[in-house]
């Protein structure tokens, strides 16, 4: 079976959805931009190019009419390259990645663009038209439960207190911060440009952070509860893509390889603590990889909240010092459709930075669900 | 809304302070343009702080100096030295500055280089006389200048003072008149150029003469309100607590400047001591910081104490603080048989009415002609610009001006020449239809109703209803059009006036060609009578109930399809079902000052008069929506489930209670007429409207309300009645066991609404609500 590697990895500036530098930018503009980038950057042929696999949790609006291919024809590649849409809420873009891979290697192409992309300023969470199936809500099903009482849920069923929380998200903010300070996001960023406005700045990272600061926050989701929305992502709008290739086509058009993917997988979990589902998809992926937690250096975890994240950690018995090196989704921000692309293009140039040989991106998925990518150094 | 013949299309306001930007801000509500200047300060690096800061703040303010929001964006801010070329397109340019002469020369001089010929050029000073304001002037800037003195706060104060000199030119005024009036929705009283005009001359010395009397009576502050309050005529805070709603530290400098400006033969003069003992205490008050509501407190003070707050009054004789105790002077209970009772009675609280009574009485009349030649003008200037409920004409009618003259003489009181004309007649009469007052000849002259500008009470009067019972009547205004008038308690609903709705829907029967809904009242109508309602359920009267909820929809439906025109004409509260009766008008003539929303969740009932139907068919058919029907209904939903009100005529378009043909009337005096001329156009070539059939999401959208309703249970945002009650809303603005592709009718989302409203109601935890709101007047959140 050919092997498959991500050569390059790009993202839009992150930005507080509705007051944020963003706010006023479409999203098929924001990641035709980033798209254009890395075509350019990588030096891909985009008459190579089969498809664009986009990730999209909410693909309606100025995210529908199928936005993949929107936003091929808006990057300027050929009317040959493809153009598709997949929705798996959060790991929407990290299963654009998988369905590339899956392709390379049944044979159906060598050159892929897996993005994401959310406005969540301009499109809301939960769409325009939210329709529930009253048959299955009134049946107790816990399919449409809010992500904040997922993360209420794992908080009590393990134990996590508020304080745990808050001291979570102060250190995401700090390596955020020193790393935005050192510059380590300056490859993977391209800037968007609309008009006179020029944004290049990431702008959900808040360096004041403190736990004073966050002790002071009210609860947000519920009041006899422990989260607040200093320990939550923060509404984000956002894009990120990756060049996903067969390593003999990256090999022979002397493309850069950042990493080669191992494995992958996808696990369904209890709706109601929907944070807890990277604990099963990683099981799977390390075993398809033969791999143990202990072999991977690079953690990419997805945080939709503090509580979530810390509920994986105990629970997997993670390494925090291998986790999220420059910040996680609480200070970053999380634009629902881009995060999964973002971790694992960022997991991939992470193996590269850090010299190291094994990574793993995973993420929980609203209704139930977790994610999981084993990267190797190439 | 302007009218054609307004002149005054841009203005601007100089000075942006407190009524500076008051002023600015209404003149934006009145949908003009208006630019906003102050000075640089030193050193600034924003040379525009002052006026963008000023706007934030209204942005900000409670109550709100804006009708909207959006308001804000008429305000084009700026500053004294870069943009002074800014006022050179205004009509009318108003000063607001610091109240002394030399600075506001000064910017006059400046000004005069940059503003159009023929511009207007006014300042709100409210104690420097005109003649000083333009001496050393040109002759030419003196014909443009006057005087327009607004209170604050500038949108809810509806006294505007307008002075002119002989120098003014006389379509100034004219202008400045229609513009004060129709735009800017204020009762424009000419006064002349003598200190403190009509309002502050009479207001400050009763002010002093009040509170300085409280003292000298030994009266508490509680008790001082207890009779300066209600019993007089004066807002329900007492005077006491209005001065801590105004400032403390306002009244040494008002007291000043009437001191300096006055001759001191003044009354005011005579009578005020710079030593009396309350004047020391307010001054050691003002010291320490306690400058009223906005500062640490006032003659009364809130504390917490383990998180509980209460209320604390000053005690003037110590100067300490104290729980407060509730007054129980007889006098004040008696005051309910009148004024002349409350004067007459032989209390503490008797006597001091009686002392401020027989001095502030006086001083109005004795001010006749120096202030004002006719004493309607007087009365007006009272009522709009210190919310008396009657001006001291009328209260002194009130006492009878043979009673009064009698009583001052007894008291070795000097008689007002206007009462010692009066010779016993009233200040006041009606014959047939008109109304006059007394002049000093001794004559009486009409008081002119202007057609443009009138109140029910003017087409009353010397005239016979043509139909009527306890709760509401029917008027003819004249042209053939129709008013109903509800006159219940509180203008609530009850069966009566569900009687006259459905008669008022059959007026084409005898000639009549249109119906304008609308009163005198404070309040439109603050909905159904919720007593009847607790009674009814009470005795389970279950039939009962949902007959008097049908009859109320039959009355407002048959109003909507009546083969004539009906214009609701709201001021005030139009809550609950009274927000439904406006619902099923073909059109709105609204006052700016409309308070519409439906509230009815609040006493744990849904609107069941047709409002929900109302709102849900027009979120439904809003041709601005945006596609699929949820957001639109969600917005519906929301509003109801969380019982919103507009807080002004604006908002409530934002809610589709205003719709977009609808146009609003600044002038509460002006709502009635304009409501008459609107339907007066309807009635050319009426149709009544097509029944109304919309498709709804039925469970699907119950599925997601509920979802949304249970997340605000566990925030703590709602109570878990509150979701039982907001799932009864749910079931009506989702269209209840419907499909989106099948089509509903109004009769089917009526139907819905009384079958909530009786399952609703026969929930103990409804009656709670309402037993609570009846006994405390405000929502239980059980």
């Amino acid at each position: 079976m050919k092997n498959v590697v991500i050569c390059e990895f790009k993202r839009s500036p992150f930005t507080l959805a509705n007051k944020g530098a963003l706010a006023k930018v479409r999203p098929d503009d924001i990641v035709a931009q980033v798209t254009k980038n890395l075509v350019e950057t990588s030096g891909v042929n985009g008459d190579d190019v089969e498809d664009v696999i986009m990730g999209c949790s909410f693909p309606e609006g100025e995210q529908g009419f199928n936005v993949a291919r929107i936003v091929a024809l808006m990057a300027g590649l050929p009317q040959t390259a493809a153009g598709t849409t997949v929705n798996r809420f959060c790991g929407s873009s990290m299963q654009s990645i998988h369905m590339a891979a899956g392709a390379v290697q049944m044979n159906a192409g060598d050159a892929f663009i897996s993005a994401g992309i959310e406005s969540m300023s301009r499109i809301p969470m939960g769409g325009f038209n939210p329709a529930p199936n009253p048959a299955l809500y009134e049946s107790g099903s816990q399919a449409y439960v809010s992500m904040g009482v997922t993360a209420e849920n794992l908080a009590k069923q393990y134990d996590i207190s508020r304080d745990d929380q808050e001291e979570f998200a102060v250190l995401s903010h700090k390596k955020a911060t020193a790393a935005q300070a050192d510059g380590k996001f300056d490859d993977e960023i391209v800037p968007i440009v609309q008009g006179n406005n020029r944004v290049e700045q990431d702008g959900c990272i808040r360096p004041e952070t403190s736990k004073e600061g966050l002790a002071d926050l009210k609860l947000a989701f519920d009041e006899s509860g422990s989260v607040t929305a200093g320990t939550s992502s923060p509404l984000t709008d956002g894009a990120a893509a990756v060049l996903v290739c067969s390593e003999d086509y990256a090999d022979a058009n002397g493309l850069k390889k950042l990493a080669r993917i191992k494995s992958i997988s996808v696990a369904g979990c209890a709706p109601e603590v929907m944070g807890i589902g990277p604990v099963p998809a990683t099981r799977k992926a390390l075993e398809r990889a033969g791999l143990e937690l202990g072999d991977i250096d690079i953690i990419e975890l997805n945080e939709a909240f503090a509580a979530q994240a810390l509920a994986v950690i105990r629970e997997s018995g993670m390494d925090m010092d291998r986790i999220n090196l420059d910040g996680g989704a609480v200070a970053m921000g999380h634009p629902l459709g881009a995060s999964g692309a973002r971790i694992t293009g960022k997991a991939a140039s992470l193996l590269k930075r850090e010299g190291k040989q094994f990574a793993l991106a995973t993420q929980c998925i609203g209704g139930g669900q977790g994610i999981a990518t084993v990267l190797e150094a190439c | 809304m302007p009218n054609e013949s307004n002149t005054i299309k841009k203005v601007a306001v100089i000075g942006a302070g407190v009524m500076g930007s008051g002023i600015a801000a209404h003149v934006a509500n009145a949908g003009i343009p208006v630019v906003l200047l102050d000075i640089v300060p030193e050193g600034a690096e924003n040379r525009s702080v002052i006026a963008e800061g000023a706007v934030q703040k209204l942005l900000k303010q409670k109550p709100a100096p804006l009708m909207h929001k959006r308001n804000a964006k008429r305000i084009t801010t700026g500053n004294l030295e870069d943009d002074l070329e800014l006022v050179a397109d205004c009509d009318w340019i108003c000063e607001a500055i610091i109240e002394q002469v030399a600075p506001k020369h000064d910017l006059y001089k400046r000004l005069d280089g940059v503003r159009k010929q023929g511009s207007i050029v006014t300042s709100n000073t409210s104690t420097i006389p005109l003649n000083k304001l333009v001496e050393g002037l040109p002759e030419s800037f003196a014909r443009d200048f006057a005087i327009t003195h607004f209170f604050n706060p500038p949108r809810y104060m509806r006294l505007l003072e307008l002075v002119a000199d002989e120098k003014t030119r006389a379509d100034a005024m004219d202008a400045l008149r229609a513009f004060g009036d129709v735009a800017l929705g204020k009762e424009v009283v000419d006064c002349k150029d003598t200190p403190g005009f009509i309002a502050n001359r009479i207001g400050i010395y009763w002010s002093y003469t009040a509170l300085s009397a409280a003292y000298d009576f030994g009266l508490t502050v509680e008790e001082t309100d207890s009779i300066v309050g209600k019993p007089m005529g004066i807002p329900k805070t007492g005077i006491f607590g209005l001065i801590d709603l105004t400032g403390i530290d306002l009244a040494p400098h008002v007291n000043a400047s009437m001191l300096d400006l006055l001759p001191d033969s003044d009354p005011f003069c005579q009578a005020f001591r710079e030593d009396h003992p309350l004047n020391a205490q307010i001054m050691k008050m003002i010291g320490e910081g306690y400058t009223g509501r906005k500062g640490k407190g006032g003659f009364y003070r809130m504390v917490k104490d383990n998180g509980r707050r209460s209320k604390e009054a000053l005690d003037l004789t110590t100067g300490e603080y104290r729980p407060t105790v509730k007054a129980k002077l007889a006098s004040a209970k008696a005051a309910k048989k009148g004024l002349r009772t409350l004067a007459e009675y032989d209390d503490k609280g008797g006597q001091y009415a009686w002392h401020v009574l027989s001095r502030v009485l006086s001083y109005a009349a004795m001010l006749v002609p120096e202030i004002s030649d006719d004493i309607v003008s007087i009365d007006n200037a009272m009522k709009t610009g210190y919310a008396w409920k009657y001006g001291p004409f009328e209260q002194i009618d009130q006492l009878g001006t043979e009673w009064f003259a009698e009583k001052l003489e007894a008291d070795g009181l000097p008689v007002p020449e206007i009462v010692k004309v009066a010779a016993g007649r009233p200040l006041y009469k009606e014959e047939g239809e008109t109304a006059y007052y007394l002049t000093l000849s001794g004559d009486y002259a009409e008081i002119a109703v202007d057609e443009g500008a009138w109140m029910l009470a003017d087409k009353k009067r010397g005239r016979e209803r043509i139909d009527g019972n306890k709760s509401a009547s029917l008027w003819d205004i004249g042209d053939g059009v129709v008013c109903l008038e509800f006159h219940s308690k509180m203008n609530s609903i009850d069966a009566e006036m569900t009687e006259m709705l459905a008669k008022a829907a059959k007026i084409d029967k005898k000639g009549y060609k249109a119906l304008v809904i609308g009163n005198d009242a404070d309040n439109f109508c603050v909905g159904a009578n919720i007593g009847v309602a607790l009674f009814a359920a009470n005795a389970a009267m279950w039939p009962v109930i949902e007959q008097a909820i049908s009859a109320l929809q039959n009355a407002l439906m048959a109003l909507k399809y009546a083969p004539f025109p009906v214009v609701a004409a709201p001021a005030g509260m139009a809550l609950g079902g009274g927000c439904e009766v406006v619902l099923h008008a073909d059109a709105v003539q609204p006052h700016a000052e409309s308070y519409m929303g439906l509230v009815e969740v609040g006493v744990g009932l849904l609107p069941a008069g047709g409002g929900t139907k109302e709102l849900t068919t027009r979120a439904i058919m809003n041709p601005k929506r945006p596609g699929g029907a949820m957001p639109a209904i969600a917005s519906v939903f929301e509003a109801i489930s969380t019982a919103k009100v507009a807080t002004s005529a604006e908002e409530a378009r934002d809610m589709l209670i205003v719709r977009p043909g609808d146009t609003v009337t600044m002038n509460r005096t002006r709502v009635l007429p304009d409501a008459k001329a609107k339907a007066l156009a309807l009635a050319e070539d009426y149709t009544a409207p097509e029944p109304v059939e919309i498709s709804l999401p039925g469970a699907t959208a119950r599925a997601a309300f509920d979802m949304a309703v249970q997340g605000f249970v566990l925030q703590g945002k709602a109570t878990k009645y509150d979701s039982v009650v907001s799932a009864a809303v749910a079931n009506v603005v989702s269209g209840g066991d419907t499909d989106i592709k099948d089509v509903i009718t109004e009769k089917k989302l009526l139907q819905l609404e009384r079958d909530g409203f009786v399952s609703l109601i026969k929930n103990n935890a409804t009656l709670d609500r309402i037993e609570h709101m009846l006994t405390t007047g405000k929502p239980l959140r059980n």
